[in-house]
């Protein structure tokens, strides 16, 4: 078998945030004991509420973030320990919000250029010769490359996000939340090119996002997390069609599709908001579960193999 | 009977430049309105004109705009201010706009009552814990007495909704009501504005860019391009049969879930919003539009397409995108 871009192994991450002189710190469980591998080339969508972990996930993988404990593995080589430089020509994030991740006083092609100017070794022509590829790649201009982030719509930054997480040619991207801060049309727009570029150049991605429409079009797989676990993890059709977790289930009925008439669902979630700092007993999702049944308060469920993936849940089991 | 509100050609400039270019709607007491359009297209700054809170150098001017069957283009500052938050509403795109981070929930949401209504404040604080509660927000002793910054996004929203039902508003303007929140909380929010509508015969403009929702809540549906309505219809009509070039590479952006097909691309709208300069004249959309001719670039009028159906282009009846 060909090593998988990515593989996590019990991964975890904890926060302890201060809330003031007296108070006991708050531990968050952000991410615990996480375990995937995405196999070359393929998408694995991420999806879940705000809060539950995604983002966490991926600043680990891309290891702008150190685990408490677990491994990551990226093209079958271990994160920890790994030179930047190298690194960085493995795998590149490309983030939501394309007004704050760009340097604004720097011009765009002087941008897209920087991660191979920190390669060191690489000369002016050939960073030259590497941003006109990346700026095309991408569909931007030459003269857009003169300018400023500042000048240019929200789509067009996005399109400058990717660029400069391309020019490298990494193997694998992640990306959190590409697409959230864009209008529909432009949305549409970066996710054609994305697929674009996955087909053309063989990339993984680790793709995160809340819109499960948008998952849905673009993940080969995909897992759910729900308070920094992955709850269920299938092959995209199948998850769509047939979700076996009931949180999952109530994500999927939650979707407003734009179709007239149907109303909004009640999908009977309650309103306990879940809380990172205070996981509740057995399955963390019971307190909101609408199948909650006798077990699921005291014991923790088990992961349950399925044909096409997997699933945390005593009903699965 | 006239319309609750009723706004017609609406224009707002700010200096130099046109952000509303003569924008006509109608809220019916007990629908709702759903106005979308891209960043930028002068949804907020339609709204912001209606209740008066146009920034500094906002200039507004109707040819009609009544609320409840009164004029209230020439209403000063203290008459706008009685009305709002009173009689007519607003949720705004930002929390933190209406919320003022130095006072505590409960102090801003009886100030309220205490304010229009002269409401003494014990009886203030129960409308208070009543609505909360309506809102779905459990524990709304706690929550009066915190400060909006202790609050997360999804709970600032619901504080934000349940201050504007405090007077029982019979117009409420909503601006991007759920956009920071999860889908499962969407959800719960939509149910509950639209279980008050049906309560109260609330009238909602409802202004979103998410087509999902416009779709399960709108009555009705104004499509806005660069500052004009460019499309109108009841949401059925306007998702059944888009007749404004605009409207319908809108619809084919939005991947629908259950029939969306990975590896094939999804519809998309060539090119950016332009900038229109002033005294523009013709559809600003024509150099994004595949059936664009010389007529486009000439003052384009509003026309009957359907039933309670308008828009606001000049291809005829059976053209397809
Ligand atoms: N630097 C930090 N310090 C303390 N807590 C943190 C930190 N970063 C994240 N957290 C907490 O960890 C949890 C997971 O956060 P994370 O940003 O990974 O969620 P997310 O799934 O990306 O959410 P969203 O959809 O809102 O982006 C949250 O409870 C968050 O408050
Ligand atoms: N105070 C202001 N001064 C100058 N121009 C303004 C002001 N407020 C808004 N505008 C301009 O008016 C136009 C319409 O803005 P508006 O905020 O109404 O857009 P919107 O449709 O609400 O967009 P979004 O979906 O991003 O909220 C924009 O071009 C904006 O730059
Ligand atoms: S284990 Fe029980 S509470 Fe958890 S998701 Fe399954 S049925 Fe619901
Ligand atoms: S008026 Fe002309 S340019 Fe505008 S949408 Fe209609 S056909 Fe296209
Ligand atoms: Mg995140
Ligand atoms: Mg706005």
């Amino acid at each position: 078998m060909s090593v998988p871009a990515i593989e996590v192994r019990g991964l975890r991450r904890e926060f302890r945030a201060s809330q003031g002189l007296f108070a006991a710190p708050r531990r968050v469980i952000a991410v615990d004991d996480v375990n995937f591998s995405v196999p070359a080339g393929s998408v694995l969508g991420v999806v879940g509420e705000s809060g539950c972990g995604k983002t966490t996930l991926a600043r680990m993988i891309l290891g702008l973030m150190e685990p408490s404990a677990g491994e990551v593995l990226v093209d079958g080589k271990r994160l920890e320990g790994m030179d930047r430089r190298a690194r960085a020509r493995l795998i590149q994030p490309v983030f939501q919000d394309p007004f704050s991740s760009l340097n604004p006083r720097r011009r765009v092609r002087d941008i897209i250029a920087m991660p191979l100017v920190a390669q060191g070794d690489v000369t002016t022509s050939e960073v030259d010769r590497r941003v006109a590829e990346s700026l095309e790649r991408v569909g931007l201009s030459t003269e857009q490359g003169t300018r400023f982030p500042s000048q240019l719509s929200g789509g067009q930054r996005q399109r400058v996000a990717i660029a400069r997480a391309l020019v490298l040619r990494p193997r694998i991207v992640v990306c959190d939340e590409p697409t959230s801060a864009l209008d529909v049309s432009v949305q549409a727009q970066i996710l054609n090119l994305l697929a674009e570029l996955r087909r053309d150049l063989g990339l993984t991605y680790l793709f995160i996002s809340h819109n499960l429409a948008v998952v849905e079009h673009v993940a080969s797989e995909v897992a759910v997390m729900y308070l920094g676990r992955i709850v269920e993890k299938r092959e995209s059709e199948a998850l769509f069609r047939d979700p076996r977790h009931p949180y999952t289930r109530a994500l999927l009925d939650s979707v407003l599709t734009p179709e007239p008439g149907l109303g909004v669902p009640d999908v009977g979630l309650g309103d306990i908001m879940p809380d990172p700092a205070n996981i509740p007993s057995g399955c963390r999702f019971h307190p909101r579960c609408p199948a909650c049944f006798a077990p699921c308060a005291a014991t923790t469920p088990r992961l349950t193999t399925l044909e096409d993936g997997l699933v945390e849940c005593h009903l699965a089991g | 009977m006239s319309a609750l509100l009723d706004i017609e050609d609406l224009r707002v400039t700010f200096g130099g430049t046109a952000a509303v270019r003569g924008i006509s709607l109608t809220v019916e007491k007990g629908e709702t309105h759903c106005l979308v359009g891209e960043s930028g297209c002068g949804k907020s700054v339609t709204s912001l004109a209606v209740m008066g809170l146009l920034a500094k150098g906002g200039k507004r001017e109707a040819a009609r705009l009544s609320f409840a069957g009164e004029d209230i283009r020439e209403y000063n500052e203290k008459q706008m201010s009685r009305l709002r938050g009173d009689r007519m509403a607003m949720i705004f795109q930002e929390p933190m706009t209406s919320l003022n981070p130095a006072y505590t929930v409960g102090s801003q949401m009886t100030e309220v009552l205490r304010r229009h209504r002269g409401t003494p404040r014990a009886q203030a604080v129960d409308r208070a814990v009543e609505l909360l509660t309506r809102v779905g927000i459990t524990a709304p002793g706690l929550r009066l007495g915190q400060f909006p910054h202790q609050l997360s996004g999804g709970l600032r929203q619901r504080v934000m909704i349940a201050m504007a039902l405090m007077c029982d508003p019979e117009l409420l303007i909503a601006d991007e009501p759920t956009t920071a929140l999860d889908v499962t909380v969407q959800a719960q929010i939509l149910r509950l504005l639209a279980e008050l509508q049906k309560d109260l015969g609330l009238g909602i403009l409802l202004i979103t860019h998410d087509l999902g929702i416009v779709a399960r809540v709108a009555d009705r549906v104004s499509v806005m391009y660069a500052g004009k309505v460019v499309e109108s219809a009841p949401t059925a009509e306007l998702f059944r049969a888009p007749r404004h070039p605009y409207t319908r590479g809108l619809l084919s952006c939005v991947p629908v879930p259950g029939k969306v097909k990975r590896d094939e691309p999804l519809g998309s709208i060539p090119g950016v919003v332009p900038r229109i300069p002033p005294g523009f004249i013709g559809c600003a959309f024509r150099d994004r539009c595949g059936f664009a001719e010389a007529a486009c670039a000439a003052d384009i009028p509003r026309r009957n397409v359907g039933p309670a159906h308008e828009a606001l282009c000049i291809l005829p009846e059976g053209a397809r995108a």
